[in-house]
């Protein structure tokens, strides 16, 4: 093995290192950390040596997958555990965004500032960036949450459906607000400077020589670091969440909403904290998303990309189940993915005998995952791993966490 | 054992105030606690008469005003095409069906399709088309209906059979929003398409300088009959009564002998019919593009919810009051926000009355 | 040959069983009175006789013809016709609609002499013939929902609970109203929490409890008897 696979595979440890800590979970945390680090060891050099060919694919495939786990889990948060029929994701999705994409870049100057407008920019750390990205979308959830939370299921689903698509528009015709239909460009991407030319000034100097074999290209693979490392954060603190008193009051709301007022819950606050915890958390997903593309514009944030989907990972995963709203986002992603080989493949394919059809080819996508969950819904509506009955951590002989 | 049973006169002391005068009406709450229809229908009247001075502040002359009022109307009547197709599936199978949309662009392509297949005719009349749209959009609307029907069969009643919740319904129907988009650009590809490209439309020139197409009469003429046809068909025959009560009731028409299936697959058939042709209209009106299902589906919602599911005029008089308020919008907004005024005013009503306008519960 | 038997019935929801080896049996008619504390599975057993719920062992003969898989609207076809206990009436159709309705599988023909009779039963509903059942009385719109089931002239009615939830006067109202209907040649198999005034007009009683049959006899014989009486009829 190279000197770069070896490098690369040193930074897959850290997701490796953390995908064994979530399939380990039921394992107390003595046994836990040292097989996950053996597994991520284990995944993470094997890939290295056996696939490196793949690698820098796998690497951009796990970090969208995990964008979209994050989305996942906070629509879990919202129809999982409280039933909101929630079909606006791309809405909150695109606030994120683009107030993580305000925050961290700097006001166009210069001849830019002619071609392309904002409406602030703040030149923000990361960090920053991503909490109000988080809170931007929860202040958003929280608006909106006043008028139509209390609507019936249906009318709750048309409403946000309304709502992701007026936000779209916004974002699509509001020149001063984010460069109007143009996209935004030039967001800058954490911990960047570590693989350039001219280094990150707080790195040691025996580091710094020793990553200058990575290129700029080979950035991905920090990101993947610190996404996986923002789907573990956020992983752990739902995880918590459920299982805590709140979190109970929230599915007994759920289940038995008569009962639950009767009991003293106060049910309009609960089913308002939840639907705003899973627009803050899909939010953060967002603010994930912008400095992975660098550029964004309101086209990505159309319903079949960042709503639709994300709604067939959750069937299938399992609704109510974090670990499947996870698991379900890896599947859907790797079988779109899929379809877009086979679909490209396919392109080339009929080129000769029918260009007009072979054009058309990606449009296969969208019927082929329409069906899908379709099919998901007709046959195991509740997904792969549905949601386990959990009454408390103290109760089930879980180990402490 | 309390008895339920309140002489008439006991009841009207709740809604009492509704019936004896006309001024405390508007105020009146029914027992759920939602306004009147008369308070809720001055609201929305506000609302447009606001809108017209907002356009005029904006610098728009009365004389543009009433000209995108009535246009805002003749748009009425092409939301309305697809809106009565629209509550008719609503109200009888009670989930909202976000592949509706898709009846409409359906309906529209396969029209297309027959007007390029079929030999060019001469306009009829001053409009724009000629026999062959009639005769595909004919076509069309069974091809729709039969299409329909197949999904319902093979998706929507396994999970009626099921006792599956809505909400399934309503997810596995945006699946097939998807689906059914997916096939309409794989055969028909993304460009935009006209029916008639070339072919002048000339506008009919009326009192106060307005100017509205023939092909616009039409298409709201057309939409005022077949409105009032769906409102003939569920008050005065057997089959549609039947549907009004299976919409009522499921489990009691079945106790009654209803064989509720053969409902259903006829209240898909006239829905899908209704869509298709609102479709042509539409693509007749603007242009067909394949997401123009997906572009109406939240003024069509929004229509069929103001103005009560399941009924067909209040389908009618949301759908004039959505056209009327996106075009007044444009002389002051940005008209990409058409449907975005559509939806606040949904939303506006739903929390007045959430029953609609025109619902009789 | 009653017009209904019901031999040794089993059934019930999911993996439950309410309803266990029940018997019984309608003459031409007569007014059969089920009653029995709640949870007995009265409401089942009517729902397993029409067809909404199947029963996993035994039999249901109705005239002669074995009905123990029969669909609703077969059983309504051949001559029975069941008036739930709730939700019996299409609230946003009027009341003249709603008897259309009953008389739905009949097809197209002329109703006016079905809707003649029943509006002579219940004379209150021709003159609210247009209004909407959903704005009329409890006790009329229990009405509306006998009339309904009697429109195609059904030889037996299943009444679930007629009189509940109305005031004495009505309870008295619509027991005689059964009363003439029974007159008129239909027979009437009705479950009751009114237990004393339901079999005081019944010709034959069941007295039903956890699903299984209690006690049977004429109407006269368990009113009289000391244990029913102490435990069914209140004392």
């Amino acid at each position: 093995m190279d000197a770069l696979n070896l490098l690369k595979a040193c930074f897959l440890l850290v997701p490796a290192c953390l995908l064994g800590c979530l399939l380990f979970s039921r394992w107390r945390w003595r046994v836990r950390l040292p097989a996950a680090l053996a597994l991520g060891a284990v995944l993470a050099f094997g890939v290295a040596g056996w696939l490196p060919g793949i690698m820098d694919y796998l690497v951009s495939f796990s970090i969208m997958a995990i964008i979209y786990s994050i989305l996942s889990l906070g629509l879990n948060a919202q129809w999982g555990y409280n039933g909101h029929l929630n079909f606006g994701v791309a809405g909150f999705f695109a606030v994120g965004a683009f107030t993580m994409a305000l925050f961290v870049t700097s006001p166009p100057s210069g001849l830019m500032a002619a071609y392309a407008h904002q409406w602030f920019g703040l030149d923000a750390p990361y960090l920053v960036g991503m909490a109000a990205a988080g809170i931007m979308a929860g202040i958003v959830a929280y608006l909106i949450a006043q008028p139509i939370l209390h609507l019936r299921a249906d009318f709750l689903a048309i409403a946000t459906l309304g709502i992701a698509e007026i936000i779209r528009l916004v974002f699509q015709n509001e020149r001063w607000l984010a460069n109007g239909p143009q996209p935004m460009s030039g967001i800058p991407q954490p911990l960047s400077c570590v693989f350039d030319q001219a280094g990150c000034g707080w790195l040691p100097e025996a580091l710094q020589s020793a990553l200058s074999v990575m290129q700029p290209r080979d950035y991905s693979y920090l990101y993947l670091a610190i996404v996986t490392l923002a789907l573990a954060v956020t992983y752990a603190v739902l995880e918590a969440m459920v299982r805590s008193p709140w979190g109970r009051a929230l599915r007994a709301v759920r289940d038995e909403e008569d009962s639950a007022a009767m009991s003293g819950k106060h049910v309009k606050s609960l089913r308002v904290q939840s639907f705003v915890l899973g627009a803050v958390v899909i939010g953060v997903a967002g603010a994930l998303y912008a400095p992975y593309m660098v550029t964004i514009d309101y086209s990505h944030f159309k319903p079949l990309f960042a709503t639709f989907l994300v709604w067939v990972m959750l069937m299938l995963g399992g609704s109510g189940n974090n670990k499947g709203a996870i698991l379900g986002a890896f599947v859907i992603w790797a079988v779109w993915s899929g379809t877009g080989f086979v679909t490209d493949y396919l392109q080339v394919a009929l080129q000769g005998l029918a260009p007009d059809v072979a054009s058309r080819m990606s449009f296969l996508r969208w019927a082929f995952v329409g069906l899908l969950l379709a099919l998901i819904v007709l046959y195991r509506p509740q997904g792969i791993l549905p949601e386990k009955k959990r009454v408390s951590r103290f109760i089930d002989g879980e180990p402490e966490r | 054992m309390i008895d339920s049973a309140q002489p008439a006169a006991d009841k009207n002391m709740l809604t009492g105030a509704a019936d004896a005068g006309g001024a405390e009406a508007v105020d009146a709450r029914d027992s759920g606690g939602a306004r009147s229809s008369r308070f809720v229908g001055g609201v929305l009247l506000l609302v447009l008469a606001g809108m017209w001075v907002a356009g005029w502040l904006a610098g728009t002359s009365a004389e543009d005003m009433l000209s995108l009022t009535a246009w805002g109307v003749m748009l009425g009547g092409i939301i309305a095409l697809g809106g009565i197709g629209l509550t008719l599936c609503y109200g009888v199978l009670k989930f909202p069906n976000f592949a509706h949309g898709e009846f409409l662009t359906l309906g529209a392509y396969v029209t297309y399709g027959m007007v390029l297949v079929l030999p060019q005719s001469n306009p009829i009349w001053r409009f724009s088309f000629g026999w062959e749209l009639v005769v595909g959009l004919l076509l069309a609307a069974a091809v729709t209906a039969i299409v329909a029907i197949v999904i319902d069969r093979l998706l929507y009643r396994p999970l009626r059979r099921h006792q599956s919740p809505l909400v399934l319904l309503a997810m596995a129907s945006l699946g097939m929003e998807f689906l059914l988009r997916g096939v309409v650009y794989l055969i028909w590809g993304s460009d935009f398409h006209f029916y008639y490209s070339g072919r002048s439309n000339p506008a009919l020139y009326l009192p106060f300088g307005l100017r509205i197409q023939a092909d616009q009469f039409f298409v709201f003429a057309l939409a005022l009959i077949l409105v009032a046809l769906l409102y003939w068909m569920l008050t005065r025959t057997r089959i549609g009564k039947a549907m009004r009560a299976t919409a009522d009731n499921p489990d009691l028409a079945q106790v009654r002998g209803i064989n509720t299936e053969q409902v259903i697959a006829w209240t898909w058939s006239i829905g899908a019919g209704l869509a298709a042709i609102g479709g042509v209209m539409y693509g007749l009106a603007s242009q067909m593009r394949p997401d123009m299902g997906f572009v109406l589906l939240l003024p069509l919602f929004a229509a069929v919810i103001m103005g009560g599911i399941g009924s067909a005029w209040g389908a009618l008089v949301g759908s004039i009051i959505i056209g009327v308020a996106m075009q007044l919008t444009s002389a002051f907004l940005n008209p990409a926000y058409g449907p975005a005024v559509a939806f606040v005013l949904m939303v506006l009503v739903l929390l007045m009355r959430p029953q609609g306008l025109f619902a009789q519960r | 040959m009653p017009l209904l038997q019901v031999d040794a019935v089993t059934a019930g929801y999911g993996d439950t069983e309410i309803l266990r080896a029940v018997s019984l049996r309608v003459e031409a008619d007569e007014v059969v009175s089920i009653i029995g504390p709640n949870g007995a599975g009265k409401s089942t057993l009517m729902k397993t006789i029409f067809g909404l719920l199947h029963p996993r062992q035994g039999s249901i003969a109705f005239d002669g013809h074995d009905i123990t898989h029969e669909a609703p609207h077969r059983i309504v076809r051949l001559g029975m016709c069941y008036v739930p206990q709730v939700a019996n009436v299409f609230t946003t159709l009027t009341v003249e609609e709603n008897l259309e309705m009953g008389a739905f599988p009949m097809g197209k023909v002329d109703l006016s002499d079905n809707k003649e009779r029943v509006y002579a039963m219940f004379p209150k509903l021709r003159q609210r013939r247009r209004q909407l059942a959903g704005k009329m009385s409890g006790g009329e719109r229990q009405m509306v929902a006998m009339g309904s089931a009697l429109m195609m002239n059904p030889r037996l009615l299943l009444l679930d609970e007629p009189t509940a939830a109305l005031s004495p006067k009505l309870v008295d109202e619509i027991f005689e109203r059964i009363a003439r209907i029974n007159e008129s040649g239909v027979g009437i198999l009705m479950v009751e929490q009114n237990a004393r005034q339901s079999l005081g007009m019944a010709h034959r009683g069941y007295v039903l409890a956890n699903g299984e049959n209690r006690h049977e006899g004429t109407g006269r014989d368990l009113l009289d008897d000391p244990n029913v009486g102490r435990l069914y009829l209140g004392g």
